[in-house]
């Protein structure tokens, strides 16, 4: 039992802005009242529900691949040493598991998003998920491209479609289901990509990114499953791919979805030498589009980390930048591409990059549709969102930073031009309370009875210094998991997937196909449920 | 340099219609490698399977191997990277003198047919084994390996891969770089992982004599390591753990008998494409799990007085 007693709190999605009152916990949950039981004074401090990352790349082969890649870069990472109570590691660019629990924690996060798993080595995802300590998470996997789901789509199937989908899903123990470069990375396979909407995916006839899209929105919806869509749109990086994201808006008519990392998808121009900004032509057609979210996948200046399913895009970079390339294909589901890369103020492409993303973030006007990720670690590390907090809470320091870029770059951008300010209960909702909501995660995001007891508690600082960072308290699950800086024992998160309803009969289907394209047997796809520490299952009905 | 362009066994499959082994004899290595996954497979879009498909085998001597190949490249030893050099020029049209190519016992127009063919491969993969990565030049050949293959994707797509064998090792790579970034050679005596190949690898604390004792899991240095590295085994206190005596058991202090994963324990294998497989034990066994020993010896350790870097206070953290 818990109470903190005297501080400022901020719980938006209760409408509570800035009240000072005690919250009171007891068996985890936010609860009305205690009696006895330890007490924490918050008076001078601000309290806030804990973070959640609605979009990172925290686990898996891929980010696995990543750290393989490149040893060099964890030469300059924070280290963390063993001690009885916490396991080494290494933080960094891409941080080693246990090390990625306590990053996140120790600024005030405390439920994360993985946006990206091959269904293939799921059981691996889980297994690292299974090593990152005090956060609860949830995984969604990759399905725009598997081939099994196409061919139905092709054969127009959409029934069976979506008994496979819901098969897959819980097959991979998984949360929610995201679309990587539609048809794209399918046609990667052959070396080739799919940058339009409307033309048949390679090695199809009638499947189309356009009609992938829209028939998995649908699946999604129908299955009612508590997290939309989750897209990673074509064209991604590419100048001028505004048009493409502004099409794809236009095909999710009457569908919910996530629109991930959409600074990458707002670019107009016709080539490097004339991309500009297009966040504010974005912002005014996803304003008008209430069934959407989206997430910033803002950038920050530095040392980042690419790593997507869009293989064909991963190539692009590779040869632009020369540096390393990783590439995996994995059969019949999907690609990963990871090339490291570095954010440069002087460069035109990077510092339109960085003005896109806050753009979005102050020109999107409902903060419930739009929420902070750099999507870690491919725009900038997620412990880096303090810094992005600043930048939004702060227009002279946007001006600031604006002064060092170079002169070419402010007529490409419409950033110098914005005032909005972000409110401290903005900030509420974009990190946790927006985000909590988009995923369906009904305890988190926020601190009224019956919530989850993950609460964050920060020394009100006015002035100009900043806030977020270095949280006085994080209360995770009802435990006290950091205090003053310090990481303590606390219990292993739990982690978040569906059930959704399928007709069991589809295995029947499924069977005999997977002794022809796959090369592990049937039986040893689908992860076992013993293999999640701590699974809260979400049964769709 | 560097970098590694890839994919699942399942891609080959279904999709390789040319295949390059380099370094390796999988027919007595990996004996299923053909049958399973590269030549006799029908795949998605190699319907008529072994026919569909061309097979080069690059190796210094002519090994069963061999048999299965459609065309046999014998080089000389220890020629490796100035083969790949070359076919790594050859495929960006760069001018290649007959000489150069001489001494690798192949000659240019061999090498410029390879790079023919490679071109032309609707799907081409490297597959490269100890004989490439463990002869002279070492992680230089294979990332000479890997760059010829990445650059090939300028002009056709084309994925490499190591022939990584030895029972469970892509495993302890993948679990190893998760927990503390690095895949091998790792030094945590400072309380934080720390990696450098050459000065914290088995192989080199062994034979400089740098460890003071020996725990050892799933792995038979005593039949592989240089003999001052097998000699130091037997000077220390090693403790092995094994379903049987090997080499190494019959050098160590201590012997404890395990029961054998995947026949008699559950657990986990990896690929050598990182593909993760579960292991179902088909018999009991009366002998505990390695993971259950592993977990009695750190509760033991925990009863002990905290020795951790931290505690003490003698040393400098960073």
């Amino acid at each position: 039992m818990l109470r903190i007693t005297g501080g400022k709190v901020y719980d938006p999605a209760n409408n509570i802005d800035g009240v000072v009152k005690d919250v009171c916990i007891a068996e985890g949950r936010v609860v009305p009242e205690v009696k006895g039981g330890r007490s924490v004074d918050a008076s001078g401090m601000v309290v806030l529900p804990g973070g959640v990352d609605i979009h990172s790349h925290i686990a898996g082969a891929a980010l696995n691949f990543a750290r393989g890649l490149t040893p060099e870069n964890y030469r300059r990472a924070l280290t963390f040493s063993h001690t009885p109570e916490r396991r080494a590691g290494l933080g960094g660019i891409t941080p080693t598991t246990f090390a990625t629990g306590y990053l996140y924690a120790a600024m005030g996060w405390t439920t994360v998003n993985e946006a990206a798993v091959p269904i293939l080595s799921a059981r691996h995802t889980h297994e690292e998920m299974h090593d990152i300590p005090i956060l609860d998470k949830a995984s969604l996997v990759l399905m725009a491209n598997n081939e099994i789901v196409l061919d139905l789509l092709e054969a127009g199937e959409v029934e069976r479609a979506r008994h496979v989908v819901a098969w897959l899903l819980w097959a991979a123990k998984a949360y929610g289901v995201k679309g990587v470069n539609p048809g794209g990375v399918v046609a990667w396979k052959s070396g080739k990509n799919a940058n339009t909407l409307s033309d048949p995916v390679e090695g199809y006839t009638r499947v189309t990114p356009a009609g992938i899209i829209s028939s998995l929105a649908g699946i999604v919806d129908d299955l009612r499953l508590p997290h939309p869509l989750h897209l990673h749109c074509n064209n991604l990086g590419v100048p001028g791919n505004v048009a493409t994201t502004i099409e794809t808006l236009k095909i999710l008519e009457g569908r919910r979805c996530h629109m991930a990392h959409l600074q990458f998808h707002a670019y107009g121009g016709d080539g490097w030498g004339t991309i500009r900004s297009e966040a504010a032509t974005l912002a005014e057609h996803f304003n008008a589009r209430t069934n959407l979210t989206a997430d910033a996948g803002a950038i920050l200046f530095g040392d980042a980390m690419t790593i997507t399913a869009d293989g064909p895009w991963e190539h692009v970079l590779y040869k632009l930048t020369g540096r390393k390339w990783g590439n995996v294909d994995v059969e019949n589901e999907t690609g990963c591409g990871i090339v490291p890369y570095t954010y440069k103020e002087r460069s035109l492409v990077n510092a339109v990059q960085w003005a896109a993303g806050l753009e979005l973030l102050l020109l999107i006007s409902d903060p419930w549709r739009i929420f902070l990720t750099t999507d870690h670690p491919n725009g900038a590390c997620f412990w880096r969102y303090p810094e992005l907090i600043d930048l939004l809470m702060h227009a002279d320091r946007r001006r600031e930073c604006l002064s060092r870029l170079a002169p070419a770059a402010l007529k490409r951008i419409v950033l110098p031009d914005l005032d909005r300010q972000y409110t401290l209960s903005e900030i509420a909702i974009i990190t946790s309370a927006g985000p909590a909501r988009a995923l369906g995660l009904a305890r988190k995001g926020h601190l009224g009875v019956g919530a989850d007891a993950d609460v964050v508690l920060y020394d009100e600082m006015p002035g100009d210094r900043p806030l977020f960072g270095s949280p006085r308290y994080v209360i995770k699950g009802g435990e006290i998991a950091v205090e003053d800086g310090e990481i303590r024992p606390v219990s292993q998160g739990r982690e978040f997937i569906v059930r959704p309803r399928f007709d069991e009969g589809i295995e029947d289907f499924l069977r005999p196909l997977f002794q022809k394209v796959y090369t592990i047997s049937f039986n040893n796809y689908a992860v076992e449920m013993e293999r999640l520490a701590g699974a809260e299952v979400h049964v769709c009905e | 340099m560097g970098g590694k362009v890839t994919c699942t066994l399942g891609e080959v499959k279904n999709r390789a219609d040319f295949i390059v082994y380099w370094g390796g004899n999988p027919a007595e290595c990996h004996p299923r490698h053909f049958t399973k996954y590269t030549l006799t497979q029908k795949g998605r879009f190699v319907p008529e399977g072994r026919k569909g498909r061309t097979m080069v085998l690059v190796d210094i001597r002519e090994t069963p191997s061999a048999r299965a190949a459609d065309l046999f490249l014998q080089i000389r030893p220890g020629k490796d990277f100035e083969v790949l050099t070359t076919l790594r020029a050859l495929v960006k049209k760069q001018r290649v003198d007959e000489e150069a190519a001489a001494g690798t016992g192949l000659t240019l127009d061999q090498l410029q047919d390879l790079v023919d063919r490679m071109k032309r491969a609707r799907f081409g993969v490297l597959f490269f084994g100890m004989g490439v990565s463990m002869t002279r030049g070492k992680h230089m050949n294979s990332a000479a390996v890997l760059t010829l293959a990445a650059e090939l994707n300028a002009f056709t797509k084309f994925v490499c891969m190591p022939m990584r064998g030895h029972g469970n090792v892509t495993g302890s790579d993948m679990v190893l770089r998760w927990s503390t970034g690095y895949p091998f050679g790792i030094n945590l005596s400072r309380g934080y992982p720390r990696f450098n190949p050459g000065e914290f690898s088995t192989v080199d604390l062994l034979v400089r004599g740098d460890n003071d004792a020996a725990l050892i899991l799933g792995a038979d240095p005593g039949a592989t390591m240089p003999q001052p590295g097998i000699e130091h085994l037997a000077r220390i206190p090693t403790i092995v753990l094994d379903p049987k005596v090997t080499h190494t058991s019959r050098l160590a202090r201590v012997h404890i008998t395990t029961a054998a994963t995947g026949i008699s324990a559950p657990g986990t294998v990896y690929r050598m494409d990182e593909v993760p497989l579960p292991l179902r034990p088909a018999l009991k066994s009366p002998y505990p799990t390695d993971e259950e020993v592993i977990r009695r010896i750190r509760r033991a350790v925990a009863e002990k007085p905290a020795w951790t870097p931290a505690a003490n206070a003698g040393m400098a953290i960073s």
